[in-house]
């Protein structure tokens, strides 16, 4: 837990409630980094109209990499074409890629998505949002959140969006759900949301605060010695064996030889 | 008029042969449909689904099926049960075509598979499929190391069989721990879903039970394949090392049940044996068919020591094995469906089904596995009795 109140750097803070649903953000992100006209980074989910007329009620989720403290993705990647950037961001290296798609399965937001329209020439990747290292570099925000008009997306510190977050929580305690998604989760995360109804129907999955890559990486680390172990049991059984048998061979063959003899 | 056709009797090929290599003339067209452009062209896979029919058949069922290599191997040269030699070199070489299967399979869905050797080069240590890849790599050049001695006789180069022979212990040990490692990280790869694959499947135990699944899978598919063989390739049946070899699947499958029920309880999840609906349907499917039914069968001398029986016991437990990977791999993983921007279909719900070009990839691989185990059969000395070579042990 305590890794997780020190993580220092940049994070977004989207607020479910101020979404108007416009998708200026998709647009933004796909100009900035020149994403083909049917793909895209950002996605937008609406969990539709509920309630009844006339207090109708309708949610909004913008869904970007959460770029995990602890991402699944890169412990996942066989290649590692995964990095974490101190900073923040969780990149993908195109060129190391092997196109086996574990990341997609490992991710629990399932947000890596794959080039299944290109054959092997033009060549298929992930794509996957990069929380815009380039704009970051420059001492800019990232495009989606510098085009937001509601302020729905915001970027900044993680302490003071964390405090931002449980302000606004504590100044509208009737509005919104007592709890700031990202904050913990999974390891924590540099996404973090803020909504008006349960996660879940936002399409979030319910995770602990321990990343879901604890485990394989806790089995991965006995492989080796496992495997030493078991080679050197394996070669003692055989060994065992080898002379055991040989050892009855002799006897029998003593035994038959003093048979032979006494009949003699 | 009637036509005279002469056809060269060299040429000449039984409808069975003619339909495998229709089969694979197919997948070849398919898969250079994926080539040109993309796996979307010819299957359904999804950002939702993206490991589909080929993980769950070519991947899972293949490696697991080809568990017979490592189980007699390691029953023949490291327990030195001598008498089990008969059945070593047929499962050998089923092992061996079935993982060149498996890697032709990965070869088409992968998105890059010209670059499938980058797990060579670019390594990350905590990778369950790194371990995998590389697993499977190793363990397919021993068993092309220990099936060479067949080839060698087939010709007729005495001296290199004979030298293979001598110096196979070390490849054994290797190939017997590749196996464990791969069959049991086959289970490992599951892991790093825990918010995905259901919690009658997920548990942190996994590669321990498909290690002990894939023993039971090793030998019902020796007595699988040596029974077949005895019928279509008019040879003589060891039926009294199959009934012996049938003896230790009640124990093994006790084994896997009592592990697999224990860790449920461990971890609290009996609760969703009976109230998960379809995925209740599908645990108590797999667990009977899979392991309690086989288990019973296996347990009647009348059933090991009929041809029938053993055939027909095998089947069952391989049926329900193979199940279970597709259950693990497919049936039980629910993803996030993301990228539809039609509400409600956030929840869980994402669908798959495959694609006939996809299953087609998988059927025509599957058909040129059969060819070759059958050329082989025709070829090689598959199941001649190797007196002359006995295996040596270590010195």
């Amino acid at each position: 837990m305590s890794d997780i109140q020190n993580i220092k750097h940049k994070v977004f803070l989207f607020d479910a409630t101020r979404c108007i649903d416009c998708r200026a953000c998709m647009i933004a992100c796909s100009v900035e980094n020149k994403i083909e006209m049917n793909k895209t980074r950002i996605w937008v989910s609406g969990v539709g109209l509920t309630g009844e007329y006339p207090n109708l009620d309708r949610a909004t989720m913008v869904y970007h990499c959460m770029h995990c403290e602890a991402p699944d993705c890169l412990s996942a990647c066989p290649v590692g074409a995964y990095s974490k950037r101190a900073d923040g961001p969780v990149l993908y290296d195109p060129s190391k890629c092997i196109g086996c798609r574990y990341c997609m399965n490992a991710c629990p937001f399932g947000v890596p998505h794959f080039d299944y329209d290109k054959g092997i020439i033009q060549g298929a990747f992930i794509d996957k949002c990069t929380m815009c290292p380039q704009r970051i570099d420059a001492g800019l925000e990232p495009a989606c959140v510098a085009t937001c008009p509601t302020d729905a997306l915001m970027f900044g510190e993680r302490a003071d969006l964390i405090k931002e977050a449980h302000d606004r929580i504590a100044a509208h305690p009737g509005r919104y759900i007592n709890h700031v998604y990202g904050e913990t989760e999974n390891g924590g995360t540099s996404y973090l949301i803020l909504s008006h109804v349960p996660f879940s129907e936002l399409g979030l999955p319910d995770l602990g605060s321990t990343p879901v890559r604890n485990v394989s990486e806790a089995v991965m680390e006995l492989t080796i010695p496992f495997a030493l172990a078991w080679g050197a049991v394996l070669t003692g059984t055989a060994v065992g064996v080898h002379q055991f048998n040989q050892r009855k061979e002799r006897l029998a063959e003593a035994e038959a030889k003093e048979k032979s003899e006494e009949t003699k | 008029m009637k036509m005279e056709i002469n056809i060269n009797p060299r040429l000449r090929l039984s409808p069975l042969v003619w339909i495998l290599l229709t089969l694979m003339g197919i997948a070849l067209v398919v898969a250079l449909i994926r080539y040109i452009d993309g796996i979307g062209a010819i299957s359904n896979l999804s950002y939702s689904y993206p490991w589909g029919f080929w993980i769950s058949f070519d991947l899972f069922t293949g490696v697991a099926i080809g568990s017979g290599a490592f189980v007699m191997a390691a029953i023949v040269y490291i327990f030195e049960l001598r008498e089990f030699q008969p059945l070593l070199r047929p499962s050998v070489l089923t092992g061996f075509l079935g993982y060149i299967m498996v890697v032709i399979a990965l070869l088409v869905d992968l998105g890059h598979p010209e670059r499938i050797w980058y797990m060579m080069i670019h390594m990350n240590g905590t990778s369950v499929l790194l371990e995998i890849g590389i697993c499977v790599m190793s363990y397919l050049t021993v068993l092309a190391i220990e099936f060479s001695p067949v080839l060698f006789e087939g010709l007729k180069w005495q001296r290199a069989a004979h030298t293979m022979h001598k110096y196979i212990m070390p490849f054994v040990i290797l190939g017997v721990v590749l196996s464990t490692l791969h069959q049991s990280s086959l289970g490992s790869l599951l892991l790093i879903q825990p918010a995905k694959l259901y919690p009658l499947w997920w548990t942190p135990i996994l590669p321990v039970l498909f290690f002990i699944s894939a023993v039971s899978i090793g030998l019902a598919m020796i007595i699988f394949e040596s029974t077949l063989s005895a019928r279509y390739f008019h040879r003589g049946l060891e039926i009294h090392l199959l009934a012996k070899l049938a003896r230790a699947i009640p124990i093994v499958l006790a084994i896997y049940l009592i592990v697999r029920f224990a860790q449920l309880a461990m971890q609290g999840d009996l609760q969703y044996l009976f109230n998960s609906g379809l995925m209740s349907i599908l645990f108590w499917t797999e667990i009977m068919v899979g392991a309690l039914l086989p288990l019973v069968l296996f347990s009647f001398k009348q059933v090991r020591q009929s041809a029938n029986g053993l055939l027909a016991g095998a089947v069952i437990l391989l049926a329900g094995m193979i199940l279970n990977r597709f259950d693990v791999s497919w049936f039980a993983v629910r993803h996030p469906d993301p990228l539809t921007f039609i509400p409600s279909l956030m929840a869980f719900n994402a669908h798959y089904i495959p694609s006939l070009p996809e299953l087609s990839i998988s059927v025509g691989i599957f058909s040129a596995g059969i060819l070759a185990f059958g050329l082989a059969a025709k070829y090689l000395p598959l199941f001649e009795k190797d007196e002359g070579h006995q295996p040596t042990g270590p010195r």
